[in-house]
């Protein structure tokens, strides 16, 4: 049967649908052009001498630098709970009716957001000479601790407070705007059932606001992780920098070790990665369906799937 | 002298400002003066090469060297034996290290062995933060507390750690840390002897063809009186050494 017959059997209808996928020349070309760029970087990177790989290995996993890794951490975490923690009060200050509560929340957002961090760390680290000693009591009247500022506050203290106390002002424009995104009628429907104004802030408003929150909340931390490395000014938290200034600044290879620094900061913040992506699907219950896609799905592309039901 | 410098015709001379009276900023807040900047101008002169000074962290200049970023690191450097190894030396001067401490209520110490149990600021990367290192091993090896040492970027930081209490006492190079006594209005004053002469070198990139060239010419202001009258306009002709001293990597320790 040739195809003329074919064509003639089926007079009067339509021919048969030819699909043939829309072409995309542009698209292998410029995967090309990538693959060869990436490869030639690789390459340049592994070969060059300069990089002194063997010594970023041998120093990857020195005690002092894994020592400073840990220090990092927790400089990290503890800075941002206390960030956290103040941006909610700050927030909770800065949106209510009384003046001078919201006037002072906006002073302290207004003077830790207006001084550059490292001059606040400096401050906080010398505060000795400002105030030798430190008395905790009652204002005006007894006071029931007496300290040296520096045993009080030592280096550490001293950058939590420089770290802690600047977060919370930025956190608390983060979690003001979490609480404005959510609609004035879940505060009205929340008073018509006879709640406080706290009980509305921390069952209704907080909680809905926390999808607006959290991906900014990311950015910062990961922001933390890389800007407590400014310990270095201080020279007495020996975190994941110093740890490293302290081995090149006596052995004069710089460049391997600002290497082995990169690599563990790139590490962590990987890490903070994952951690923000659950915490956002958490959040984000029952608000989109594009939140219900899992890491594998988010990683591999999901190709127009139906949506991967989990019991996140 | 190196050919692609002869054709650059300009030096390129690293110092961390935070060193008076050997280098240290001017009152118009940008240019690096002092002693090193002085001797390095008449050395470039005699050398028939313009100079450009910049200020650098003390602990970035040998890295700094060994990458091409400068020429020269004019920093107070004290030629050891380790820094040989990343560059290369012509010595210039003669200086000891000093402690000093808060003028009232300060910590009284005779020598570096005095320094167990106490916390002493130091600038990172100098041969004051290796020395308080190795005198704290020392001192836990004989069952003594240890030396808490707070490293700093630069000078300026080390003195606000003692300024502040961070810090009981303060360790530098001797000129400098007589210098900062001086101009501290009564804030700090120097204890214990100064200890430990070694040589300053002036710092090249290792085997660079540099040495050579500015050795001749230290020699030669030697000889028509300019070093000695730099040395005594920044008061630290006590310093001075004869000729025969001007060796390159001359470490002695």
């Amino acid at each position: 049967m040739s195809t003329s017959e074919l064509s003639e059997q089926r007079a009067g209808r339509p021919d048969e649908i030819e699909a043939v996928p829309v072409r995309h020349p542009g698209r292998w070309i410029a995967s090309f052009v990538v693959v060869v760029i990436a490869a030639s970087i690789v390459r340049s990177v592994i070969t060059n001498p300069r990089f002194q790989w063997h010594t970023v290995g041998h120093y990857l996993f020195d005690p002092r630098i894994l020592h400073g890794v840990r220090i990092t951490i927790e400089l990290t975490v503890l800075s941002m709970i206390i960030g956290i923690l103040l941006g909610v009060l700050l927030a909770v200050m800065r949106l209510s009716p009384n003046p001078l509560i919201s006037g002072s929340s906006w002073l302290y957002i207004w003077f830790f957001r207006g001084t550059p961090l490292l001059v606040q760390l400096l401050f906080w680290n010398f505060i000795s000479a400002l105030f030798p000693r430190i008395d905790l009591g009652i204002p005006f009247g007894p006071s029931f601790i007496h300290a040296n500022a520096n045993t009080l506050i030592p280096g550490f203290v001293a950058a939590l407070l420089g770290f802690g106390l600047n977060e919370g002002a930025y956190m608390a424009e983060i979690v003001r705007a979490g609480m404005l995104s959510v609609g004035e009628g879940q505060t009205e429907a929340a008073q018509s059932l006879g709640m406080g104004r706290l009980a509305i802030m921390r069952l209704i408003v907080l909680p809905q606001a926390m999808r607006v929150i959290i991906p900014p909340t990311g950015n910062e931390t990961i922001s933390m992780l890389k800007n407590t490395s400014l310990v270095l000014v201080i020279a007495s938290v020996f975190d994941l920098l110093f740890e490293a200034s302290q081995i090149y600044s006596a052995q004069f290879n710089e460049i391997p070790l600002l290497i082995v620094v990169s690599i563990w900061y790139l590490a962590l913040t990987s890490v903070l990665y994952v951690g923000q992506y659950f915490i956002e699907r958490r959040y984000g219950r029952g608000f989109s369906r594009q939140q219900r896609v899992t890491m594998r799905a988010r990683w591999l592309g999901s190709r127009g799937n139906p949506p991967v039901t989990d019991t996140g | 002298m190196p050919a692609a410098l002869k054709s650059k015709g300009t030096l390129t001379v690293a110092a961390d400002a935070s060193y008076a009276p050997n280098e240290f900023i001017a009152s118009d807040g940008h240019t690096v003066i002092g002693m090193d900047a002085d001797l390095m101008k008449a050395i470039a002169t005699a050398m028939g090469l313009k100079i450009k000074v910049v200020n650098a962290t003390f602990d970035s200049i040998i890295p700094g060297l060994a990458s091409g970023k400068y020429d020269v690191g004019a920093s107070s450097f004290t030629d050891t034996k380790e820094r040989e190894k990343t560059v290369d030396f012509v010595d210039y001067l003669t200086a000891g290290e000093s402690f000093y401490t808060k003028a009232s209520g300060g910590t009284e110490i005779s020598t570096i062995a005095d320094l167990c149990g106490h916390t002493v600021a130091v600038e990172r990367g100098t041969t004051e933060q290796a020395d308080a290192n190795t005198q704290s091993k020392k001192c836990k090896a004989a069952g003594k507390p240890a030396v808490t040492v707070l490293p700093f970027a630069d000078q300026n930081g080390a003195n606000l750690a003692l300024v502040s209490g961070r810090a009981q006492l303060g360790f530098a190079d001797s000129p400098p840390a007589e210098y900062q006594v001086k101009k501290s209005n009564g804030q700090f004053k120097l204890v214990g002897q100064s200890y430990a002469s070694a040589p300053y070198g002036l710092a090249v990139p290792k085997n660079s063809g540099l040495a050579k060239p500015i050795q001749a010419a230290v020699l030669a202001l030697m000889k028509d009186g300019q070093y000695k009258a730099i040395l005594t306009h920044w008061g630290v002709q006590a310093g001075a050494i004869p000729a025969s001293q001007v060796k390159i990597n001359g470490a002695i320790s």
